[in-house]
């Protein structure tokens, strides 16, 4: 038996062995999903920086189309087009406010990825669990395509198809495809597909959980099948455009970016682009016909097609904006389908905030108005006033509140506050407020980047398998 | 003291009304319905129709409370009240939730019970849980105490893997307590 099907096989018993409570069997899923023909077939790459520490050590494990930045521990695992981003991660003697516990690093944080296979899934940040503030490990764990593991150290887990778990730690959890958990800590969950759960304990509980029927159109999985829907399809028809940026090693630089901004060379640009200053844009993202102004940013994995983004706006990781005009200060979250058409586009007010995996999929032009908290399924003016309020009016509830398939309980204040100061600081953290050299971000610093490929053995028992390496300084 | 065994007040698993996943409620009542007439003559009264898959597997039953539960407007918003303690909503909140719905829905109307008559038996029926097995040659002991236990209405019988009937809580009760006053004109020392 080949080494990359020897590993395979053992990364599934390590799953199944910490979902048997939950009686849930991964290999039917995992078995379409990585065909090992794939796996020989493409570099995996790292950046190397002057603002990030560097420490990549890889063994026994397969890591083909995979991106690793600062450091990052790799053993006994299949890795698949993942993006392991490690330049978020705390450093030695930074000090973390936990409740009422200050706790200082004794050393540089570093991602763990143990037994586990992680197909085109993003993992980013940093550990926020106190308990490990010096190691973000991935262990036992599967996640199929477009997953989002944000800051979330996982454990004998199974994430389906666009799933994004953020800032929770998880332990022998199934979380279905579609799902939004941000949760603080959860253990031994079975997640329904298209659960969108933000809870913050003592502050506030927001749920809402798609109509599984309808969800179904957009993202699909069975056993056995790779996962398909309208958003399968959607980046499908696209992926030919992505092979030209990983195809060459060195591509022409795209002029008329402002200094301040960051364009990465693994994205891609179609005509006719404006980027404004301190626009940060990260790799895997596909910019088309559409302008980013000042501030903007484009993070992994979003797709921006024929629409203007007026400023300082968030589109996180996944999030797919088509046909839109944005105002700013928009905060498109998570995985979000935005899906306007030439004839209906949309319109988002000033500051609106887009709940992490919303679909707006319309046919009649659509506006929502400024100061919006927005979530779940839209696909007309009725589903819009069903599935959303007005962040005044959110503000003030101080118990509890359901409209349409949505729950909330706690304070609103908090739940708006939440929203407001992470906004604030991913602005920030890439870069946003940038001006006369201060408040330097990721729109300024990946301009330092450059990066260096790693490549599979080709042939032999260990073909697809990558040779144990560690890289240092 | 005479001791009874689990298949000894078991009803035969032949004896039971039986729809297949993807029956209509309205077909499932008739097929009770009609098991009702068809032993008319049996010494069993039926009162829950048990759902095979298409491998003719149990995988479910539905009870008059389930059959009921599914004619209610909100079942399926009821069904997600039922989940929001997972997601740790409080018991107050869930409260407050099951007011407004039963405020909101009529269960007696037309619309409501025209509704219910097309809902698939897999959207509201019960689905057996680990506790709600024993096997045949079980005392009735272990059976009583798997029916207080999972607070049970039946249990499912088992012969080897295959489930061969239906031990129903009636049944338990009748037998437990005509023992209780058949002793209570015993002398105590009686053998």
């Amino acid at each position: 038996m080949k080494e990359l099907e020897k590993l395979f096989n053992r990364i599934v018993q390590r799953v199944n062995i910490n979902l048997r409570e939950q009686k849930f069997d991964v290999r039917p899923y995992a078995d379409a999903l990585i065909p090992p023909d794939q796996m020989s077939k493409f570099y995996a790459f790292y950046g190397i920086t002057p603002d990030h520490p560097l420490d990549l050590h890889f063994e026994n494990s397969a890591l083909a189309g995979s991106y690793f930045l600062g450091k990052c521990r790799v053993r006994n695992s299949l890795l698949y087009k993942s993006d392991i981003r490690g330049d978020e991660l705390k450093r030695k003697d930074n000090t973390i406010q936990f409740g009422d516990f200050a706790l200082t690093l004794n050393k540089d944080e570093i991602i763990d990825i143990e037994d586990s296979a992680l197909v085109k899934t993003l993992v980013h940040n940093y550990s926020h669990d106190p308990e490990t503030p010096e190691k973000f490990f991935i262990t036992d764990t599967l996640a199929m395509d477009y997953a989002n593991i944000h800051g979330s150290p996982t454990d004998g887990s199974f994430l389906g198809p666009f799933a994004t778990v953020d800032l929770t730690t998880m332990r022998d959890c199934v979380i279905g495809s579609y799902s939004y958990i941000q949760a603080g800590e959860i253990s031994h969950q079975k997640v329904d597909p298209g659960t969108i759960w933000v809870h913050k304990p003592g502050q506030f509980n927001f749920l809402y959980k798609y109509p599984q029927d309808i969800l179904a159109h957009y993202v699909s999985l069975s056993p056995d099948k790779v996962p398909w829907g309208v958003l399968i399809d959607f980046i499908e028809e696209r992926k030919e455009q992505f092979q030209r940026v990983f195809d060459f090693v060195n591509l022409d630089a795209i002029e008329s970016i402002p200094e301040t901004a960051s364009l990465d060379r693994y994205a891609v640009v179609l005509p006719n682009i404006k980027i404004a200053e301190n626009v940060l844009v990260s790799q895997r993202a596909y910019l088309e016909n559409s302008t980013l102004g000042k501030g903007a940013n484009a993070q992994e994995n979003c797709f921006i097609i024929n629409s203007c983004l007026q400023g300082y706006n968030v589109t996180a990781h996944g999030a797919k904006i088509i046909e839109a005009q944005l105002g700013p200060y928009v905060f498109v979250g998570f995985n979000s389908f935005l899906y306007g058409k030439k004839d209906s586009r949309l319109t988002i007010g000033t500051g609106c905030v887009i709940v992490p995996h919303t679909i707006i999929d319309i046919d009649q032009p659509l506006e929502i108005p400024a100061g919006h908290l927005v979530w779940g399924l839209i696909r007309n003016k009725e589903e819009l006033a069903t599935n959303s309020l007005s962040l005044d009016e959110l503000a003030s509830v101080e118990s509890s509140f359901t409209k349409g398939r949505m729950h909330f309980e706690g304070k609103g204040a908090l739940l708006v506050q939440s929203f407001k100061d992470r906004i604030h600081h991913i602005l920030e953290a890439n870069g946003a407020f940038f001006a006369n050299g201060e408040n330097a971000g990721h729109a300024q610093r990946n301009q330092k980047l450059s990066l260096n490929t790693i490549q599979p053995f080709q042939f032999g028992a260990k073909a697809g398998m990558y040779p144990s390496i560690r890289i240092l300084p | 003291m005479e001791n009874h065994r689990v298949k000894d007040l078991m009803v035969p698993i032949s004896e039971y009304a039986t729809v297949v996943v993807g029956t209509s409620l309205i077909d499932a009542v008739k097929a009770l319905e009609q098991a009702q007439e068809t032993y008319t003559t049996s010494k069993y009264q039926h009162r829950a129709i048990i759902v095979l898959d298409v491998e003719g597997r149990i995988v479910g039953k539905i009870s008059q409370l389930r059959a009921l539960k599914a004619i209610e407007p909100d079942f399926t918003a009821n069904s997600d009240i039922e989940q929001l303690k997972g997601f740790k909503f409080s018991d107050q909140y869930i409260t407050q939730l099951r007011d407004l719905y039963r405020y909101r829905g009529k269960v007696m109307s037309k619309e409501s019970l025209r509704a219910a008559s097309v809902k698939k038996v897999e959207e509201f029926m019960q689905t057996p849980s680990a506790g709600e097995y024993v096997a045949e040659d079980c005392s009735l002991d272990t059976a009583i105490h798997r029916l207080v236990a999972g607070t049970h209405l039946s249990l499912l019988v088992t012969r080897d893997e295959k489930i061969v009937g239906i031990l129903r809580i009636s049944d338990v009760f009748a037998a437990v307590f005509h023992k209780m006053i058949k002793l209570e004109n015993e002398p105590v020392n009686a053998p």
